[in-house]
């Protein structure tokens, strides 16, 4: 490996860098204790979607329901949990998600189905689930949502949330599966050939599809937390959370030809998305500007990773 | 002189200027010297063949002259006057056409759109322009039926066999009046009355003036077809010779570069059966510890599906081996009952964005695995140890695949199955597209592989290339295996050609 495309690995890492310098010489309030863990508790939930993202880009799909899926697994934790307790309502929320991923993960690995509008598709259907579940209302019950699983949402363990230690610990045990079990080699191996791993005695269609119940149990696991931080399963919750999730994957240079990527940088991208709005807010940049600008930088991140690969 | 299609008839053969004329071309592929100084040319009412073993340049040649490629040395000349194409558009512009295999058109079209496309008919209402479809249908047909191909020309490609397909690829390059046409294996997947046919519209185009070139592996449709034949053997100009001059034989000898006798013998140490088809079986096939095996055919033939059936891609065969008698349904089973494959692709075969080390690793993870995770000393040790064995170059088993040369990738491939104990190789073309220094290693590796115990299978479409390497070839046509040579009984070409029917 050369020095240079070494260098080109850390390319996520060193715009995040020169990202935050840039925003902290223009204003004294980005390091501000108070703003910094806003960027913290922001990212968290982003960056456990992302991660199940990076499960199903780097096996070569791709998912857009985990927004809806995210809020089906907030929901239904709530209404669980009003009548059976915290810990059975968390794990029937996780449950929900991962069940919407193997939902998507049979019909695309087994039925061929393109991956881009199977998952369109149970985007719009899981997001019509909910509202049939809750009636369009938030669920948090007459007299809320147990004081325990609220302070999850809220309340810090030796001075950093709860919420942002979850993706931490998250990062570390799902890196370890993707890059040190026979599993994970398999599921880089499926996205980047997946004939050749078929050949090589891969079971494709099962990685492939194992891939989405991760991303569905992830988007689960943030759909809980985001349910924690609104005090409430919100139906409308995670809309446009696909979305960035996506960009943010990419930003970390994952190819959405997949067999590249790595959690950690996908992480890294979810920082990027987040401290780049908090700036331009900070920066009192127009939101309507904001957008034109964020948008950009997906382009621009995208286009580097094109011709990054063609040299 | 007038033909009946109204084209004015030009004295056929060898009489006019060249059309095309290559010069002394050169072209290497990072250190693979692909073409090295091949003059070639065509004539208007010429049909010339090009001839050659895989990875010869033939394909390299033809695809300068379609513009795909860039010469890095010599000169094209188009009717005398020097080219320089930058694109395959410019070639088509300057009337070459090329007719590669997979044909290249639009499936979801109708035939008069695919043999419109590029210069289509239109009317012009002020700055608009429409597509004027009757006279677009009306053109389709009239040179349609110059190839005798009378259809609906408003069905979709897609609805049409191969042969007819190919019929609207010609007449897409006569609708733009060209004057070459370059033809890349026409016949491969031809059935034989389609064969005819084609040649019989090849001698019509020819007799009005069309320069042809086209490239073969079937020898005999040379001979009989072919007003020259040019033989390029390892990126040079072997042999040129003109009709009547050339036999099968000769072109063989000059492929080859050798004849087939002298070869030296290899020491044939039998062992005991690793793996067999059922005796009921159709295909009678068995494979002993320390032999290597061909499997000979022609396209279509299913030499080349058998291997792809064992190692349960396709219609799987019942097969036994030591674990006892079964059929495998996917590669998984049949690796796990000790085959390897090296598939004739190697798109197929390796995942190109992927490490060597990832490469090599990939079929032995389950070896390496350690309670759940991958004992990642024991695994650099592995690939380490394969490409120094192999001689895997260079030494680096961080480099991404699609880096490496041609063969080092192939070598790449056999590492991954040398690396477990596997009884049974299966290998497809396993030196298509490859130099012959890497030839020559990928081959000793075979025979190693069998020398230490091994069995390995190999179908291949270069015939040379199978009575050079096996022990004994086994003929075979519509996917039954009808006979076998035995490299004790001499290997001979023309009867190994006989035998599978070409």
């Amino acid at each position: 490996m050369t020095h240079r495309s070494r260098l080109a690995g850390q390319i996520p890492l060193l715009s995040l860098i020169v990202l935050c310098a840039v925003t902290a010489l223009l204003t004294d309030r980005f390091v501000s204790p108070l703003n910094l863990t806003n960027i913290l508790v922001q990212s968290s939930i982003m960056a456990v979607i992302a991660m199940g993202m990076t499960f199903v880009i780097v096996g070569g799909g791709f998912d857009l329901s985990v927004g809806s899926t995210a809020a089906l697994a907030g929901c239904v934790a709530a209404m669980v949990m009003l009548e059976a307790g915290i810990t059975v309502g968390v794990i029937a929320g996780i449950i929900a998600g991962a069940l919407v991923g193997l939902a998507n993960g049979l019909v695309i690995a087994f039925l061929n189905v393109n991956a881009f509008i199977t998952t369109l598709g149970t985007m719009v259907l899981v997001r019509g689930i909910v509202f049939l579940l809750t009636g369009g209302a938030p669920v948090s019950g007459e007299t809320g949502l147990p004081g325990e699983f609220i302070a999850f949402g809220s309340e810090r363990l030796f001075g950093i949330h709860y919420l942002v230690w979850a993706p931490m610990l998250l990062l570390a045990m799902l890196s370890f599966v993707l890059q040190a079990t026979p599993y994970g080699r398999r599921v880089y191996a499926t996205g980047g050939g997946r004939e050749a791993a078929y050949l090589s005695g891969v079971p494709v269609r099962r990685v492939i599809a194992s891939t989405y119940v991760w991303c569905g149990a992830l988007a689960g696991i943030a759909g809980v937390m985001l349910a924690a931080r609104l005090q409430s399963g919100q139906p409308t919750a995670g809309e446009f959370y696909e979305l960035t999730a996506i960009a943010a994957v990419v930003l970390g240079g994952a190819s959405l030809h997949g067999g590249e990527g790595t959690l950690y940088k996908s992480v890294i991208g979810v920082f990027i998305m987040i401290v780049l709005g908090n700036a331009l807010n900070l920066l009192n940049v127009d939101s309507y500007w904001q957008r034109v600008a964020v948008g950009a930088v997906i382009i621009a991140a995208a286009a580097a990773e094109r011709l990054r690969s063609e040299h | 002189m007038e033909n009946s299609l109204g084209h004015r008839v030009i004295a056929a053969s060898s009489g006019g200027l060249p059309v095309v004329r290559a010069d002394a071309i050169c072209k290497r592929f990072d250190a693979t010297i692909a073409l090295d100084a091949v003059d070639f040319d065509v004539r208007p009412g010429e049909i010339h063949a090009i001839v050659g073993e895989n990875g010869a340049g033939k394909s390299t040649l033809i695809r300068i002259l379609g513009g795909v490629h860039r010469p890095d040395g010599g000169r094209i000349f188009v009717s005398g006057k020097p080219c320089a194409f930058a694109s395959p558009h410019e070639a088509i512009a300057a009337g070459i056409v090329t007719i590669p295999q997979e044909l290249r058109l639009v499936p979801a079209l109708s035939v008069a759109e695919n043999v419109a496309l590029g210069v289509l008919p239109v009317r012009r209402l002020g700055p608009i322009a429409l597509l004027n479809r009757t006279r677009m249908r009306e053109q389709a047909r009239a040179v349609l039926e110059q190839l005798d191909f009378h259809a609906d020309v408003r069905r979709p490609v897609a609805s049409f066999g191969f042969a007819e397909r190919q019929l609207v690829a010609i007449a897409k390059g006569l609708c733009r009046e060209s004057r070459v046409f370059i033809l890349d294996e026409p016949t491969a997947p031809l059935e034989k009355r389609e064969v005819e046919r084609l040649f019989s519209v090849l001698q019509r185009m020819k007799e009005q003036g069309t320069a042809i070139v086209f490239i073969s592996h079937q020898l005999h449709e040379v001979v009989a077809m072919a007003d020259r034949c040019t033989v390029l053997r390892d990126g040079r100009v072997a042999a040129i010779s003109r009709r009547g001059a050339f036999s099968v034989t000769d072109l063989v000898g000059a492929m080859t570069g050798r004849s087939v006798e002298n070869i030296e013998p290899v020491a044939a140490v039998r062992g005991e059966t690793v793996m067999a088809t059922r005796p009921d079986s159709i295909t009678r096939l068995e494979l002993r510890a320390g032999e290597v095996i061909g499997l000979a055919g022609l396209l279509g033939s299913g030499a080349d599906r058998m291997l792809r059936r064992i190692f349960g891609i396709e219609e799987p065969i019942e097969v036994e081996t030591r674990g006892g008698g079964r059929s495998f349904k996917n590669p998984r089973d049949a690796i796990a009952a000790g085959i390897g494959m090296v598939p004739g692709e190697r798109t197929r075969g390796l995942v190109m964005n992927q490490s060597v080390r990832d490469n090599i690793l990939l079929p032995n993870l389950d070896i390496l695995s350690r309670i759940g995770w991958l004992d990642r000393k024991a695994g650099d040790r592995m690939v380490m140890a394969l490409m120094d064995l192999i001689d895997i170059r260079p030494r680096a088993p961080k480099l991404k695949v699609h880096t490496l040369s041609g063969g080092n990738q192939q070598k790449v491939i056999l590492a991954k199955w040398l690396a477990r104990e596997i009884a049974v190789l299966l290998l497809e073309e396993p030196t298509q597209g490859i130099d012959v220094a890497a030839k020559a290693q990928i081959h000793a590796l075979i025979r190693n592989f069998a020398r230490r115990g091994g069995a390995a299978l190999v179908n291949s479409s270069d015939l040379g290339e199978l009575a050079r390497l096996c022990d004994a070839i086994l003929p075979v046509r519509r996917d039954r295996i009808v006979g076998r040579l035995d490299r004790a009984q001499g290997l001979d070409e023309r009867e190994l050609r006989a035998a599978i029917g070409g």
